[in-house]
């Protein structure tokens, strides 16, 4: 990563713990989802997670499946996302994108790490694209190509001789979910994430960014122990379709 | 079969391990005597192989060309050919440990297989099930439950096949410790997709024998109707180095070439990655995963095994498809010149068989696999028929106290 990368100036800041809030492009919908970042940004959030919806999203629980269904349904289109992450973007804070692989493969894997270059993100999460699978190879070669990182997604119980393997390609942040498991569930954070943290850490010798069940300000204070980047995303999108302030909700969780 | 286009495993980083040592334990079952003789005990002593391979001889005589052979996998313990992998992934679910099988299920045959394994085995079972599949394929779901499985209904998505293997995958990674998934066709991360067709392949070895002693060569054509592949690919496999026998797969054609029509990826297939592995997939432009239909809950999938979809690129197996009522006639003509009753999926290789029969020389052979006996699709029938006297049945079944 470079080193003017918006993202690489805010983790050298050593501003702990950081606040990756995520959201969906296109929900709740297309025209709402600028101010949807807004409030997260307003309510304190260090970095965005913006989620481009697909069908059939295999890492994420019933909030984010059926969100993602209702943005596709109300016809979201990668185009869209595009136009959303450009406006996100505008907001000052550095941008992940998040989706899944096969969206990503058909619009042409190169051609889709260049467009969210062109957009302004930082970084781009595939939770279900391997680094040694043709894919990943594509994905990480144009991630150097264009100084966008590919944020590796591990979970407690991937043994050290992979996590070894994926630092060898790793920039930016390590994804760490808090558990085996999908997003939105009630998580523990157990001693086993604990231990899986500080292994994660000393293999990648990057940040790390703990998310997956991530609801309260006392998961948060919980998670700061272990965690650089703290990620919340279930939550936010919960209070979405309730109709609650998403930036209280924010402010909340990162006060 | 070395596979390099397609396959793979597309999985989140927390399924490595589990994977890999899936792999493993299937590799070392293969080579281990005790896992082989245990196997072919259960195939034979338990589930009742091998099948009968039935001469269809007045279809043959009406149809007018090809003489007509019924590969009937609805012989099986549990009416359909998906035992075989659930008997094979049940001893390596053990083998491993795993306390639990979980499944995903369209047609129910694959739930059922499931459910009837882990009764066997002595393993909790959990099998995920789409809500419209549920709707047309109530009789399975009472079954699962009386084999002690539990039935999870799927209510998001299309609430089909493809739904029910989201969820399972979802359950199992939040449950990788105790549970095995039993992946129910020949689809998904490696090493499902070799794994279910080495287990499968039994059913063509079979043929092959069958045929050898009863006409002492090698049919023309082996047909199978596909959704994910499983009975396709178990057919085809001993075949493949046989070049003179065509294989043919038959898709869901359903009710017309438009998208949500249909399940035929030789009508609209396209290459992407979903559900853990690449091949060919029902998908928009932008790569989200096209609504199917078909009559048949058990073909009603955007996804092909990616074995198969590299056959039928190559050249090696063709594609074609039979219509919702196609089907249903099929099914009917087989019932009332065999006495077959077939289930509504393999009715499908049935619908090919009629077209291609007559155009056939009557020196050649035509294999037909019956993946399932029809016993399920009862209700479908009565339906597709308009059978009224059976709808007072049910209306009086209803009554009675």
């Amino acid at each position: 990563m470079s080193e003017n990368n918006a993202l690489e100036i805010l983790l050298k800041s050593g501003k702990r713990p950081l606040f990756m809030a995520h959201m969906i492009a296109g929900y709740p919908s297309t025209a709402e989802s600028e101010k949807v970042a807004a409030a997260l940004v307003q309510g304190g959030a260090d970095i965005i997670e913006l989620q481009i919806p697909f069908s059939d999203p295999m890492a994420d629980g019933p909030t984010i499946a059926v969100a993602s269904e209702d943005a596709l349904k109300a016809g979201a289109t990668v185009a869209d996302s595009l136009e959303i992450l450009k406006k996100v973007v505008g907001l000052g804070k550095p941008v992940a994108v998040m989706s899944y692989t096969n969206p990503v493969f058909r619009f042409g894997i190169a051609k889709f790490v260049e467009a969210i270059k062109a957009a302004g993100a930082t970084a781009i999460i595939v939770p279900d694209c391997p680094f040694d699978t043709e894919e990943g190879k594509a994905l990480l070669a144009a991630g150097k190509e264009n100084d966008i990182c590919i944020i590796p997604v591990v979970s407690p119980g991937v043994p050290e001789e992979r996590l070894q393997e994926l630092a060898k390609d790793a920039c930016g942040f390590v994804y760490c979910t808090s558990r085996q498991g999908i997003t939105g569930a009630t998580s523990k954070f157990s001693n086993d994430l604990a231990d899986f943290a500080s292994t994660a850490k000393r293999i990648f010798n990057l940040p790390l960014a703990v998310g997956f069940g991530v609801k309260s300000k006392a998961d948060v204070q919980s998670l700061s122990k272990i965690a650089d980047i703290i990620i919340a995303g279930s939550v936010f999108v919960n209070a979405i379709k309730r109709g609650e302030n998403v930036e209280q909700l924010a402010r909340d969780l990162t006060s | 079969m070395k596979n390099s286009k397609y396959g793979g495993a597309y999985v989140p980083e927390m399924l490595w391990e589990t994977l890999k040592e899936l792999t493993a334990a299937f590799e070392s079952a293969k080579n281990d005597p005790a896992f082989q003789k245990e196997f072919q005990d259960l195939l034979k002593n338990y589930s009742g192989r091998p099948t009968t391979l039935i001469f269809a001889e007045r279809a043959t005589a009406d149809l007018g060309g090809a003489k007509i052979y019924l590969k009937n996998e609805g012989a099986n313990l549990s009416g359909a050919h998906k035992i075989t992998h659930c008997l094979g992934q049940g001893l390596l679910a053990k083998r491993l440990g795993k306390k639990m099988l979980i499944a995903e299920t369209g047609a129910g045959q694959h739930g059922v297989a499931t459910a009837t394994v882990a009764a066997r085995l002595g393993l909790e079972c959990i099998v995920f099930m789409g809500t419209e599949d549920i709707r047309r394929q109530r009789p399975n779901v009472f079954l699962m439950e009386r084999l002690g499985a539990k039935v999870v209904p799927v209510e998001y998505g299309s609430k089909t096949l493809k739904d029910a293997v989201n969820e399972a995958l979802k359950f199992w990674m939040e449950h990788l410790a105790e549970a095995h998934y039993c992946i129910g066709s020949v689809l998904g991360p490696s090493p499902y997709p070799e794994m279910n067709r080495y287990f499968q392949s039994v059913i063509g070895r079979e043929i092959r024998a069958q045929l050898q002693e009863r006409e002492g060569k090698l049919p023309s054509a082996v047909l199978a109707c596909v959704g994910g592949g499983s009975n396709a690919m178990g057919s085809f496999d001993d075949f493949i180095g046989e070049k003179s026998v065509r294989l043919i797969g038959v898709e869901a054609g359903g009710i017309g070439k438009n998208v949500g029509e249909h399940a035929s990826r030789k009508i609209a297939g396209v290459p992407g990655i979903f559900q853990g592995y690449k091949s060919l997939f029902l998908q928009t432009d932008e790569g989200q995963i096209a609504p199917t239909h078909s009559i048949s809950a058990g073909l009603d999938y955007p996804g092909i095994g990616p074995e198969l979809a590299e056959l039928y690129e190559s050249g090696r197996v063709e594609l074609t498809y039979a219509t919702d009522a196609e089907a249903v006639d099929a099914a009917d003509f087989f019932a009332k010149h065999e006495g077959v009753i077939s289930a509504l999926e393999s009715a499908h290789a049935l619908a090919e068989v009629r077209k291609m029969a007559p155009k056939m020389g009557r020196d050649e052979i035509i294999v037909a696999t019956l993946s399932g006996r029809g016993d399920k699709d009862l209700f479908n029938f009565a339906r597709a028929f308009k059978d009224e006297s059976f709808k007072q049945f049910l209306k009086d079944e209803y009554e009675r106290k």
